[in-house]
């Protein structure tokens, strides 16, 4: 039947021709702009110029490579942080205890709440003359807002990481929880009846069965703190920032040629999760063809 | 229950005192835990409702409606009265039209989500075919490039296709459009709404369906008898996480929506910068409050059965 | 003597103006006449984008120009809230690139000035000229070089005066007492010495050019005097006094708050700052000093406005109109009745929220009812404000646009990031 030939086409159709279009058509459109393409301005000849300017030159190059690094720690930092106390709370909840819907609640509440929120909040909570502070400045535990900590709009990206972590915590959390329930507890009184302690248990039981759903998330966590902006925005400091405001900064400059310069930046972006991502699927694949 | 078998694993000769103590530890935690993680909600209900609220005051000197004012939900102070009350909100307050704007946009993307991306899942959820991995890696890469790197170059080439699409004499009009900004809030959505779905339809058994065919339902009837009620617990977490990813945009909608598309991401960006902190505290409960009813509704099918969340295990 | 013949331009252009009847628009590019103008807006929608970061402006605009367009002119204002006025050149810049031209793009009216018109108007992206064409133009004096220079720049009628502002500072007046204020950049840096960890200033930069005009005006003070930076930019006088700018802000640096690691990004982080008491001054730009801010409790009710002896740079902020705006006929009939005496009365009095001054000369208006508006206004600046004579006696004119780009950039890289600075 020529029907059941064209089935799975027709329904994979719509979704993959949004993603194609609109997606890898902009990326596209992206790329050719930051090798210098504007027709509009009778510039049609490609080269990498923008690259060269983003990376190397003496006006941008200082800039780049800070905040590459401070990009790389907030988001190895936040997935790796979000995840672990994602994994410890899903565990405590797992109990039955008086009140767990609520706490549950609670620990899904960030969830809904969108990354701008999120990173105000951080301000109002962690700020030098912040809700903590003034905790803190109640219990006698510093003289004024200067004595409390620099947390958030510091230079290392303590108040960005704290912002993620809060809000992936909720995402992770979800993950691991669902996957929980569905293994139920089979597997931990089996080891247990072998005389595996709680630790071994967790090591040897619980972490593999919970880890291809927790690296998948991981995935889309680091690529999303990577890349994103606002959070950045509103708890980051001038220098170093983290790519995408500087990527969103050239992009927004009046000057037309910052622009080849903000794409470029944003593609290089894009290379760099793209090349972890692959690095990411051929060695857990190997694993899986080993184990 | 899985309580019980917790309680029968715990070793026999344990004392009662050092349950007793362990209990205490526990409680404590979860309590610790929650305060923390609920942190920020608590530092926006006390700005909301503080009025100069400096540096040391832990609990605020005075309190006020000022930021309900300002944003014009509630009449000015000394005059409030129903018929004020009324005339304010027939105004319709800047803050209003965002949350009307933003909820108008998350529905309709969620609803062509989901229509859109069904299909799709079935078809990587059920069915083995050619190529099935490329179309996988196609569908998730949205959420694994970082959105930064798209939303630069398609602010431009939505102008651009406005442009060949009048010059052919088609108005749509997608850039500083709603319906542009909609289109675009479907890139990031399409990826999670497919992962949930095809998480779902990977654990959904098709004979049902052929069963009620052969019993003489139709496709419109199979659909909504059997397959519906089998996949709603999974829909609905689809449904939570496209209205979300909609909902939280910013830089989509500032980009595309050229600025005239007002939805309360923008609305907060831009009050971020007034240092009113009760007027950004009012304005964030605001944008809190119907993802969290939503959440409230959906919360108890996020946690396993469905199948739904197992949907990211497959990146 | 580009300055003088432009000036030349700019006064006959007024003269002109006052001999022709005040309702015949000239040279309006596109109409021929200031009734075609109003009769073509009627009905129309005027898109006019702006910096929404503060609900006391919005209000104000929505309140007192959004009612009167609507009831006189028959036009709907849209305002359209940009975090930073940036953003609507991009999109301009955007639109031009994808070929929108003609009547096609989507902005009527932006807020601006200094280096966003400046990009704009060297791009050639704005209609006009027009500014001296509009009716109200008569009360404008556009002999004024604060008025007719932008930034240093001509305006050359593509923009339009709407309000002024001159930086100036804001203390409490329960924790200092007026005595002990710096009034001048020495008496700060001994100030700052004195009292480690309590002053800061914003780091200049995109959305916060109140903080390159801190740095252009101790530029003034060192080199003693304003009048040589007047004029098109000069490498060399840059070059002469920039190292002993940066050596003082860098020696400034141990005692700043947070030991200058970091400086607050724009107006809303200083005046939390100075809320909390971190640090002790705040900046204003406003004619009644710390009032608005006081109204929307965001800084402690004992604020006070107070300014330096000499070199507070004050300027005017315009609308000007995109090259491609679809409603060019309304965005005229706003930016004209945004001059309107009574409306600039209601501008500068703190309890309407909107935070600046003058943009019309006042001597110029001649309607009794007007006048009475403009008296009334005057009597009620609020008492947070610095006395009017000793702002104007500090008052200084903005500089070529070139300077606030090499303030910003190399602020950025000798003081924010320490590299060595250049022999």
């Amino acid at each position: 039947m020529s029907w059941e030939r064209w089935r799975i086409p027709l329904m994979l159709g719509p979704t993959v021709l949004i993603i194609l279009v609109l997606f890898f058509g902009s990326l596209g459109f992206g790329f050719l702009q930051s090798l210098g393409f504007q027709p509009q301005l009778g510039n049609t000849e490609l080269n990498f110029d923008a690259y060269v300017s983003v990376m190397f030159s003496e006006e941008h190059s200082s800039r780049f490579w800070a905040g590459l690094l401070l990009t790389f720690w907030v988001a190895f930092a936040s997935t790796f942080i979000s995840a672990a106390l994602a994994i410890a709370i899903a565990l405590l909840l797992r109990r039955t205890f008086f009140g767990k819907r609520l706490a549950v609640f609670l620990f899904q509440l960030n969830l809904p709440i969108p990354h701008l929120v999120i990173a105000i909040g951080m301000i109002l909570v962690f700020s030098q003359s912040g809700l903590l502070s003034r905790v803190a400045g109640e219990l006698g535990l510093i003289s004024s807002p200067r004595d409390f900590p620099v947390l958030v709009r510091d230079s290392s990206g303590i108040g960005i990481i704290l912002a993620y972590v809060w809000k992936e915590i909720a995402f992770f959390g979800i993950i691991v929880m669902a996957i929980l329930q569905s293994l139920g507890e089979d597997y931990e009184a089996a080891a247990q009846s072998l005389g595996a302690n709680r630790w071994q248990r967790f090591r040897y039981v619980t972490l593999p069965l919970i880890m291809p759903g927790l690296m998948s998330a991981s995935i889309i966590v680091f690529a999303f703190t990577f890349g994103t902006y606002e959070v950045p925005r509103i708890l980051g400091v001038r220098h170093p920032e983290m790519l995408p405001v500087m990527a969103l900064d050239f992009f927004l400059n009046p000057d037309l040629n910052a622009r080849a310069e903000g794409m470029a930046l944003s593609i290089i972006i894009a290379v760099i999760v793209l090349i972890l991502v692959l690095i990411y699927m051929y060695i857990s694949a190997r694993t899986i063809r080993r184990g | 229950m899985t309580d019980v078998t917790v309680k029968e694993l715990a070793p026999a000769d344990r004392g009662a005192g050092k349950r007793a103590t362990g209990k205490v530890v526990f409680y404590a935690t979860v309590i610790f835990m929650c305060v923390v993680l609920v942190l920020p909600v608590i530092a926006f209900f006390i700005n909301a409702f503080a009025f100069r609220w400096f540096y040391p005051q832990l609990i605020p000197d005075e309190w006020s409606l000022q930021a309900w004012q300002r944003l014009g939900l509630l009449p000015p102070a000394g005059q409030f009265s129903i018929e004020n009350l009324f005339a304010q909100w027939a105004s319709v307050p800047d803050v209003v039209r965002a949350l009307g704007l933003s909820l108008w946009i998350g529905f309709l993307v969620t609803g062509v989500s989901i229509v859109i991306g069904m299909p799709a899942a079935r078809a990587l959820g059920m069915y083995s075919f050619r190529g099935k991995r490329l179309i996988e890696f196609i569908i998730i890469t949205p959420t694994i490039v970082p959105p930064i790197a798209f939303s630069l170059g398609l602010n431009i080439n939505f102008i651009r296709w406005d442009l060949a699409l009048e010059a052919a004499g088609i108005n749509l009009g997608l850039s500083g459009s709603v319906l542009g900004v909609s289109i675009v809030h479907l890139v990031p959505v399409m990826p999670y709404v497919v992962l949930t779905l095809s998480g779902v339809f990977a654990n959904y058994n098709a004979d049902f369906e052929a069963q009620a065919r052969t019993l003489g339902a139709g496709p419109f009837r199979t659909f909504w008898h059997v397959t519906f009620p089998a996949i709603l617990p999974g829909l609905f977490v689809a449904c939570l996480f496209a209205f979300l990813v909609s909902w939280s945009q910013y830089l989509l909608t500032f980009l595309i929506g050229q600025g005239r598309v007002i939805t309360l991401p923008i609305l907060l960006f831009s009050a971020a910068g007034s240092g009113n902190n009760a007027v950004i505290a009012a304005l964030s409960l605001i944008f809190i409050a119907p993802a969290v009813l939503i959440l409230l509704v959906s919360s108890r099918f996020l946690s396993g059965e469905s199948g739904a969340v197992g949907g990211f295990g497959r990146v | 003597m580009k300055l003088s013949t432009l000036k030349n331009a700019a006064i006959a252009a007024t003269a002109a103006l006052a001999i022709s009847a005040s309702a015949t628009a000239q040279d309006l590019p596109g109409f021929t006449s200031w009734d075609e103008v109003v009769e073509q807006a009627r009905g129309e929608t005027v898109y006019w984008y702006m910096w929404g970061g503060s609900d006391a402006i919005n209000g104000f605009v929505d309140e007192f120009y959004g009612i009167p367009l609507q009831e006189e002119y028959g036009i709907t204002l849209e305002r359209v809230p940009v975090a930073d006025t940036v953003d609507v050149v991009n999109q301009v810049i955007s639109e031009q690139q994808a070929g929108a031209t003609g009547d096609r793009g989507t902005v009527d009216l932006i807020w601006i000035n200094g280096e966003n018109f400046f990009t704009l108007r060297q791009a050639d992206l704005l209609y006009g000229p027009w500014a001296e064409g509009i009716p109200n133009a008569a009360l404008v004096d556009w002999d004024n070089p604060a008025i007719y220079l932008d930034f240093g720049r001509p305006v050359d009628g593509y923009e339009s005066p709407w309000s002024s502002a001159q930086f100036h500072f804001v203390y409490d007046s329960a924790r200092l007492d007026e005595d002990e204020l710096p009034r001048s950049y020495a008496e700060l840096s001994d100030w700052i010495e004195a009292n480690p960890g309590q002053f800061t200033y914003m780091a200049p930069g995109p959305g916060a050019f109140v903080g390159t005009r801190f740095v252009k005006q101790l530029f003034f003070e060192l080199s003693g005097g304003h009048d040589q930076w007047v004029g098109d930019f000069n490498e060399d006088l840059y070059n002469e006094w920039a190292p002993q700018v940066w050596q003082t802000l860098i020696d400034w640096q141990p005692n700043l708050w947070r030991e200058g690691e970091t400086y607050p990004a724009n107006q809303s982080e200083a005046d939390q700052l100075f809320a909390n008491g971190e640090t002790a001054f705040t900046f204003t730009q406003s004619p009644s000093g710390a009032a608005p801010s006081i109204a929307a409790g965001i800084v402690p009710p004992t604020s006070q406005a107070f300014s330096f002896n000499d070199y507070m740079i004050g300027d005017f902020n315009y609308v000007a109109i995109p090259f491609n705006a679809p409603n060019k006929a309304a965005a005229l009939v706003t930016a004209n009745l945004i001059l309107r005496p009574d409306l600039q009365a209601f501008q500068v009095q703190p309890e309407n929220g909107f935070c600046c001054g003058w943009g019309i000369d006042v001597s110029r208006v001649t309607d009794p009812a007007q006048l009475e508006a403009i008296n009334v206004a005057m009597e009620n600046l609020g008492d947070a404000a610095e006395d009017p004579n000793i702002l104007a006696g500090a008052l200084v004119a903005d500089i070529a646009a070139e300077y606030q780009t090499r303030i910003e950039a190399d602020w950025e890289r000798y003081v924010l990031r320490g590299e060595p600075l250049p022999q």
